[in-house]
């Protein structure tokens, strides 16, 4: 057993006693009851499970929760889905999921959400050519699966976002 | 009517006499240890028996091979930009590629699913670091001996001359994951302490190559 302190969404959680092989996925949805975060094929194939991990030096990554066990989080300072909206308004990206219909179950989406959340900081941070930027949402969200609606939609709506700001993502 | 042919005793015995003396020839020739199989390897003292200095190298090289042609080396060693996994050597699930350091592009990084050790909970093989082999030094594809000029070759080898490949295959962390590589993966043969021993003496031989 470990005792396990972490901030997730802005507030403190812990010390918090977990066994050593507890995975992220089952801390966040058994013990804390945050669902958000779903869990799909368990063997970080398919990416629904992500959550943001902010790094001590500004810049945040995307981390699959079924296949670490949650003490690996210690300390840290994560984002799960439920960070996005606030007051109940939606973010540019949800915004942009809806409108092109880019999901239909929805299990997939809080891994696309949280994966091109990054991606729009990460740009934010550092701008890119136009020219690259087919290519770097392809990359950005490569691996996540999706079963119902494919890909083309999610890549769109990322799209759609970073090309309403131009000045803020790209060169 | 088929005819179904007879052999006496004599001849049959003469046959088998034929193949265990081939067998027997075929091992000295190699100079592998008879207790040496598929999952362990031969001490370098088995190959003691063979005096000629170079064909004893390559047949310490050859007994390296099992190591090297393992999946836990080569899958990480891999042709192109993708590693393999599992014993089965399948492209790596999630598809994720080599990047600039080795360790995977920026939005897939190797580490975030390959912590610090191993989770079998989850069957996730985890040490810190965890990469890719250079690109240079990719082995999958390729025959023993091709990897043997390889790993020869400081410019695909990191720079390494032969006997700073000891320490690389006997104490490297690393390396030394592919015998501690956890549930639902089969070691590498031997251990790292016998595998160093192998390396060690086939340097100190001349390092020739099969």
């Amino acid at each position: 057993m470990t005792a396990l302190s972490l901030t997730i969404n802005g507030q403190a959680h812990g010390p918090i006693e977990v066994r050593d092989d507890l995975s992220m996925n089952d801390f966040l949805r058994e013990v804390l009851g945050m669902t958000g975060t779903k869990f799909g094929c368990g063997a970080a194939q398919c990416l629904s499970c992500v959550v943001i991990v902010d790094q001590p030096d500004g810049s945040s990554v995307t981390n699959p929760t079924c296949v670490v066990p949650a003490v690996n989080f210690a300390g840290k300072t994560i984002r799960t889905v439920e960070s996005h909206a606030r007051d109940g308004k939606l973010t540019a990206l949800q915004t942009a999921f809806i409108e092109h219909f880019a999901f239909q179950c929805g299990y997939c989406t809080a891994g696309f959400l949280n994966e091109g959340q990054v991606l729009l900081e990460r740009l934010a941070a550092k701008r890119i050519p136009r020219a690259k930027l087919e290519q770097t949402i392809l990359e950005a969200l490569d691996g996540h699966l999706c079963r119902c609606t494919g890909y083309v939609r999610y890549h769109q709506a990322v799209r759609d976002v970073i090309l309403a700001d131009p000045a803020r993502y790209l060169t | 009517m088929i005819s179904v042919p007879r052999f006496s005793v004599k001849v049959l015995a003469t046959a088998a006499m034929c193949l265990a003396t081939s067998f027997l020839v075929l091992l000295s020739v190699r100079g592998i240890a008879a207790s040496s199989s598929a999952n362990t390897l031969a001490p370098p003292e088995s190959f003691n028996t063979i005096t000629n200095r170079r064909q004893r190298s390559v047949a310490l090289f050859n007994e390296l091979g099992k190591v090297i042609m393992s999946p836990r080396c080569t899958n990480c060693h891999s042709a192109g930009d993708r590693p393999r996994q599992g014993d089965s050597q399948r492209p790596h699930e999630p598809p994720v590629f080599r990047g600039a350091d080795g360790m995977g592009l920026p939005a897939m990084r190797c580490n975030v699913c390959h912590q610090k050790s191993n989770y079998d909970p989850a069957r996730m093989p985890g040490h810190e670091p965890w990469a890719m082999a250079p690109v240079e030094m990719t082995w999958e594809g390729k025959t023993l001996s091709q990897i043997c000029v390889q790993i020869k070759d400081p410019k695909r080898n990191g720079g390494k001359s032969l006997a700073e490949l000891v320490p690389h295959f006997g104490d490297d962390g690393l390396v030394g994951w592919g015998w501690s590589p956890g549930v639902g993966r089969t070691p590498a043969p031997g251990t790292q302490k016998q595998t160093k021993a192998l390396v060690d003496a086939w340097v100190k031989s001349g390092a020739a190559c099969p």
